[in-house]
């Protein structure tokens, strides 16, 4: 059994607690023991960052010193808290003289950023420390080759030299539930999420602008692994429909309710039902 | 790249000039002094980040304008256009620069630039002043969603006071002021 510490955040909890379970069983399934880091702070990301960088240093170097106290990695579901917690290690690992700062502020409550628990995406963790190999032996109902797109989300995949993550490990897990991956022009384009606050529009523009790129290309099915972009795909559809007089139909799955339910979960487990469009078409690609 | 409206005029070929006695030849300094200003200098404007960035069409001032205008010292443009709020931080441009300009990076060393000024857009400040008051960015408000899913209530393990302390020593109880 390996042992993570588990870095929920604010936003899954709160928008996808289906999401959350799913992660939960799958972790379970490959006795991965995941302990809810206590007493964290929500990462305020890319906002934070964007008008407090002290601030955003502090509290995320704040979360890697308590899971420093048990020294074991942190795993997190969110693309935005990966992004800040990977960031903040990022910096404090090569800026001597921000560590200092930042350790003296943490001193106060007992605490020091040491840089021994790695924050990690729970996906990668699942690539790199379980493998495909393990992960293919225990799927019982593999689906049946649909097209799945596959939507990484901007801060999984950059900036690269501080995610190290590669877009294979992705494409790898979707392809070992036996679903295909599906290749679209707009693969690496944002959704849209992080510009909410200040352009509505444009961000519906672009939800729809990656949504046409998938259809097009003959995707089935979408999954994501960050509650932002999930939600910015699954939920806008319902708002296309009104702004653009669009039907997409395409149901947006967190990448761990498909292995799920490949791995022989069923769909409550998963919590199909709290997707926005309609998911359970992908019962009927599950073989017995 | 996103849509854009139908153009209503030609494209604008001709630039107002650049009045020298405005510009701040500290600025550039100042930000390579920021955490990710170091590769600055080496943009060489090939505005290859400008062709990477999705939504730079829509933009006044492009990506690869903004690096140059940070490096002419046109501080006080800068610092307050709407450009560097709109940016996705997609980081399409930044890894894509021959240079190795971290520009997304840049980005938000700006912003924080200008939030300092109290330059900051109105939806971005309220976001500060949820984050000063409740300590987080979502709360739960359909718990029976978590419930049925076997989960606990609550955000698990989650410390509001955490950041309201963190925050209370930092930029953002200067930005939110007295209004929390």
């Amino acid at each position: 059994m390996t042992t993570y510490n588990l870095y929920i955040g604010c936003s899954v909890p709160v928008n996808y607690p289906n999401y959350e379970a799913a992660m939960l069983k799958v972790a379970q399934a490959f006795d991965m023991e995941l302990i809810y880091l206590e007493d964290v702070a929500c990462c305020g990301s890319p906002n934070l960052r964007a008008f407090d960088h002290m601030g955003w240093m502090t509290v995320n170097a704040r979360t890697l010193a308590i899971a420093d106290k048990n020294g074991y990695d942190i795993v997190t579901p969110c693309n935005g808290c990966f992004a800040s917690l990977k960031d903040v290690y990022h910096h404090l690992k090569h800026d001597d003289e921000t560590r200092t700062k930042i350790n003296k502020i943490l001193k106060k409550e007992g605490l020091e950023f040491k840089g021994t628990a790695k924050p990690r995406h729970f996906v990668e963790a699942l690539y790199n420390d379980i493998g495909i190999d393990e992960i293919k032996k225990k799927i019982t109902k593999p689906l049946d080759g649909v097209g799945i797109a596959i939507h990484y989300g901007c801060h999984l995949l950059r900036p690269a030299d501080v995610t190290e993550f590669k877009p294979e490990y992705l494409q790898e897990l979707v392809e070992a539930t036996g679903a295909s991956v599906v290749e679209y022009p707009l693969w690496k384009q944002c959704c849209g999420a992080t510009v909410l606050p200040v352009d509505e529009d444009l961000a519906i523009r672009l939800a729809r602008d990656k949504l046409k790129s998938m259809k097009e290309a003959g995707a089935v099915f979408v999954t994501v692994v960050c509650p932002a972009c999930g939600n910015q795909l699954d939920l806008q559809q319902l708002g296309l429909k009104e702004s653009y007089g669009e039907i997409y139909n395409l149901p947006v799955l967190a990448y761990p309710q498909i292995l799920g339910l490949a791995l022989g979960l069923d769909e409550e487990d998963v919590g199909l039902s709290m997707n926005r469009v309609p998911a359970n078409p992908i019962l009927d690609h599950l073989s017995d | 790249m996103t849509e854009t409206d139908e153009p209503t005029g030609p494209p604008v070929t001709l630039i107002d000039a650049i009045d020298m006695s405005k510009l701040d030849p500290k600025f550039r300094e100042e930000i390579k002094s920021m955490p990710n200003g170091e590769e600055l200098s080496a943009c060489f404007a090939c505005s290859t980040c400008t062709a990477a960035c999705p939504t730079a069409n829509m933009w006044k001032y492009k990506p690869h304008q903004l690096i140059r205008m940070i490096l002419l010292g046109m501080r006080e443009e800068v610092l307050s256009s709407n450009e560097i709020w709109l940016c996705l931080t997609c980081y399409e441009c930044q890894e894509r620069c021959p240079q190795k300009v971290r520009v997304t990076d840049i980005f938000f060393d700006c912003k924080n630039l200008a939030a300092e000024e109290g330059k900051i857009p109105v939806n971005v400040l309220a976001l500060a002043k949820e984050l000063l008051t409740k300590g987080q960015l979502y709360t739960v408000t359909a718990d029976w969603e978590r419930e049925d899913m076997g989960l606990e209530p609550e955000v698990p393990g989650l410390s509001v006071d955490a950041v309201k302390t963190i925050l209370k020593d930092t930029r953002t109880k200067k930005l939110v002021g007295g209004e929390e």
